[in-house]
């Protein structure tokens, strides 16, 4: 009941908060216009643009699974052994030949 | 509130600098010495709008559209080529003690209406009818166009950029077509104010470089004089940026600065070499002139162009 009580009273408060900015917002619309050290846009800011490192995210996300796999197998690796090492060994493997396809297909290249 | 008042007004006066013809050196000398001053990055951060020097009939529109862009409350004060640095910084200081107590603050000099009528137009409100076809506060919408690089067809957005960037030399006013952060067209509508030859000396130059780098610190130190403190400078800058035959790259130049010699050769058209550079490496390629310099191949460009082939 209390943590209800609390989550309510902040609610309200940042509720009040976001209506007092909500005021200073009001701005003209010379003082709201984009900085452009005195230069005029022709368009709106709003724009599709081509995000370059995508390829450098597909490369955290193997880097990623990697760690996920790493947590449990540290957790069995003293119980398990050698065939533990074994099974990392493969696995890394497997990661590795990716990130050599990747380095061949100049991904590390930033562009 | 008067603690509060007391405690904006101890802070340092955020200020933001149109640089006129003759004052460049000026107005980064007293930034570097000067106490209590802060030099704003855009006028949204600044409180002082202080203009530098003559600023030329045809760049005070611009002039205008800035002074409306520094949020209240706000002041604007004009530095004259011959007062000296110590009286204008205790009138900065004055101004900004006065403001932080409550001194009335300067109305909009440009009408509040927005560049297009947008308001209750279309079926949704967006200015217009169909996705691009609206006008959302009174601008239109990107078009789409080949990127350089892949022809990917996205948005490019059009802009002037300057006369008063604080990325470019004071004066200069690009016209730039970008997508993303690369600059796809760009075409100088005016040139950058005459500065006196001391704007073009190797630590002011070199200062100017660091500055755009993010490295504050170590750029006023150059400009007051002092070595810069700052390891490995030249890495920052991407090497064969700007290179020109007998002029070297950015970096190159860079260095000759930070060892105190003026660079020599001169580049011809530096503007054709924008296109296809990203928006930081722009601005430090023509940070990597001394202004002098710029502003002759600049003109030079400029008069080739107008003669007719």
């Amino acid at each position: 009941m209390d943590a209800l009580l609390i989550i309510a009273a902040w609610t309200g408060l940042a509720a009040l908060a976001a209506w007092g900015m909500q005021r200073q917002a009001g701005a003209t619309a010379p003082l709201a216009a984009p900085f452009l050290g005195g230069g005029t846009p022709d368009t709106h800011a709003w724009q599709r643009y081509h995000f370059r490192p995508y390829t450098m995210a597909l490369v955290f996300i193997a880097f990623e699974m990697e760690m996920m796999f790493m947590y449990p197998w540290a957790v069995v690796f003293v119980r398990e052994g050698a065939k533990a090492l074994a099974e990392m060994g493969m696995f890394l493997g497997i990661l590795s030949v990716g990130l050599l396809y990747g380095w061949r297909e100049g991904i590390f290249r930033w562009q | 509130m008067s603690w509060l008042r007391t405690l904006a007004a101890g802070a340092a006066a955020p200020i933001y600098p149109s640089i006129g013809a003759g004052m460049l050196a000026e107005v980064e000398q007293l930034f570097a010495s000067a106490p209590g001053l802060r030099r704003a990055a855009s006028p949204r951060d600044a409180a002082l709008l202080l203009v530098a020097g003559d600023i030329p009939a045809e760049a005070r529109p611009a002039l205008d559209r800035l002074h409306d862009q520094l949020p209240h409350p706000r002041r604007t004060l004009a530095w004259k080529a011959g007062e000296p640095s110590t009286q204008i910084s205790a009138r900065l200081n004055e101004a900004w003690r006065d403001l932080a107590h409550g001194a009335p603050s300067e109305p909009d000099r440009l009408p509040d209406e927005p560049p297009n009528p947008w308001r209750g137009i279309g079926p949704h409100g967006q200015g217009g009818k169909g996705m691009m076809g609206g006008t959302p506060r009174g601008r239109p919408m990107a078009m789409t166009g080949a990127d350089i690089r892949d022809g990917l067809e996205l948005d490019r957005y059009t802009a002037r950029v300057g006369p008063f960037a604080p990325m470019l030399p004071p004066g200069l006013t690009l016209e730039l077509t970008l997508q993303g952060d690369v600059i796809v067209e760009a075409h100088v509508l005016s040139l950058p104010f005459p500065q006196p030859e001391e704007a073009d000396l190797p630590a002011l130059c070199a200062a100017r470089m660091l500055r755009l780098l993010g490295l504050e610190g170590a750029a006023d130190r150059m400009t007051r004089g002092h070595a810069p403190r700052a390891a490995w400078i030249r890495g920052a800058v991407p090497a064969g940026l700007g290179a020109w035959p007998g002029a070297g790259d950015a970096r190159d130049r860079l260095d000759a600065w930070l060892s105190g010699r003026q660079e020599g050769g001169a580049p011809r058209d530096p503007a054709r070499a924008l296109p296809g550079l990203e928006w930081h490496e722009a601005t430090l390629l023509l940070a990597s002139f001394a202004p002098g310099t710029l502003r002759r191949a600049l003109a030079e460009a400029q008069d080739l162009q107008e003669i007719p082939a």
